[in-house]
């Protein structure tokens, strides 16, 4: 090991093999003698004109020596998420269980939207890949135009009537709730937990449920309690 | 920025109310509706216009293609970003991990070398600088 690191940063080393042939670089390239100094690669020497190195590392015994890569001021040492201020939307998206469905995403709009858009052929995929021929602007229909709207009196036929029906909304009431320690931030605020904590006794058993009306009843008298407590989040509104 | 999307957004579910009742309309037409149809057809047109002008204001929005594919699958668009998310934390993490072996390896390699070789170090040392402790 010593020998090789010898030759390799050129020290004068009378018992170990000398200059390149030693490394593997082929026997048949010229050897460097050692008064010149440092030794090269066999290409630089061939080099006319200026050399590739600074004059001063030239001196040194590192001849492959570089300079150290310049150092970026952002790199994946430091925590993008929190570089880019993006911990509110992680916390948003990752720190809770995101709803599969679409319907969830966008609850006030008509019609079932679970489905898959390939199957009535409303894809957006289908919008970009052929886009429909029409002009590019959009004027309103005159009378004549009104006339071709003319419909039939009466109910539609039941094939058409998918518009009106909505995916079925699941109810929570007796929903567990599961604690997910692979959670990276937890969301909830402490206050947030104790308000779970307080109706998940409520929903035990009835003849506990009753034992505790009575408790409560008697507190009432002493204490308001407020009832909305235990009542489900607001919703969010829609397209959002 | 967020004004763009709130004009769009308000656009948007008004176009979708205005079909929601252009359904009610269509599904049990009685002749009396006719004029309550062409209007919501019109209503159709000047809300499509409307959602038009909002395209000046968002040409410089890009969604990627991958979002429209979740909302065909009929799955949640915030499946998406979370997914995203993740994948960037780990990759963060994983790239980090990288970076502080390949620290540790350095300092290790340096000072191992240093009690071997110790001159060459030295000017090597004297070339780069000693490493900031990792």
């Amino acid at each position: 090991m010593t020998e090789i690191f010898s030759s390799l940063y050129g020290q004068p080393d009378s018992q170990g093999p000398a200059g390149p042939s030693a490394l593997g670089f082929g026997s048949g390239k010229p050897q460097v003698p050692q008064n010149m100094g440092p030794m090269c690669f066999p290409h630089q020497m061939m080099e006319e004109g200026a050399p590739v190195r600074k004059p001063a590392a030239m001196n040194e015994p590192f001849y492959l020596l570089r300079e150290l890569p310049m150092e970026n001021e952002l790199t994946g040492h430091t925590n993008l998420i929190t570089h880019y201020n993006l911990e509110h939307a992680y916390n948003k998206f990752c720190g809770k269980k995101v709803k599969e469905k679409l319907s969830n995403f966008l609850p006030e709009l008509p019609g079932m939207i679970d489905s898959p858009g390939i199957q009535d052929n409303s894809s957006l995929r289908s919008l970009i890949e052929k886009p429909p021929v029409c002009n590019n602007s959009f004027s309103p229909l005159t009378g004549a135009m009104l006339t071709g709207f003319r419909l039939h009196t009466g109910p539609l036929p039941e094939q058409y009537r998918l518009m009106h029906i909505q995916p079925p909304k699941k109810k929570n009431k007796h929903k567990h709730k599961h604690h997910r320690p692979q959670d990276p931030l937890p969301p909830e605020t402490p206050s947030d937990s104790d308000h779970k904590k307080k109706k998940k006794k409520k929903d035990d058993d009835p003849d506990r449920k009753k034992k505790k009306k009575d408790k409560k009843k008697k507190k009432n008298r002493h204490s308001p309690d407020h009832p909305g407590m235990t009542g489900a989040q607001p919703s969010t509104s829609s397209l959002r | 920025m967020a004004e763009k999307f709130d004009n769009l957004e308000e656009h948007l579910e008004k176009f979708v109310e205005n079909i929601r009742q252009l359904g009610i309309i269509v599904s049990d037409f009685q002749p009396s509706s006719q004029t309550g149809l062409n209007q919501k057809l019109n209503f159709m047109i000047t809300g499509l216009q409307d959602i038009e002008k909002c395209r000046q204001q968002l040409h410089d929005i890009n969604v990627p293609l991958e979002v429209f594919e979740y909302i065909d699958q009929g799955r949640n668009p915030q499946l998406y970003t979370k997914e995203c998310l993740e994948r960037a934390l780990a990759k963060n993490e994983q790239v980090k991990g990288k970076i502080d072996t390949l620290t540790k390896f350095k300092s290790l390699l340096i000072s191992e070398l240093g009690k071997v070789f110790p001159e060459e170090m030295a000017k090597y040392k004297a070339i780069h600088g000693d490493d900031p402790p990792s």
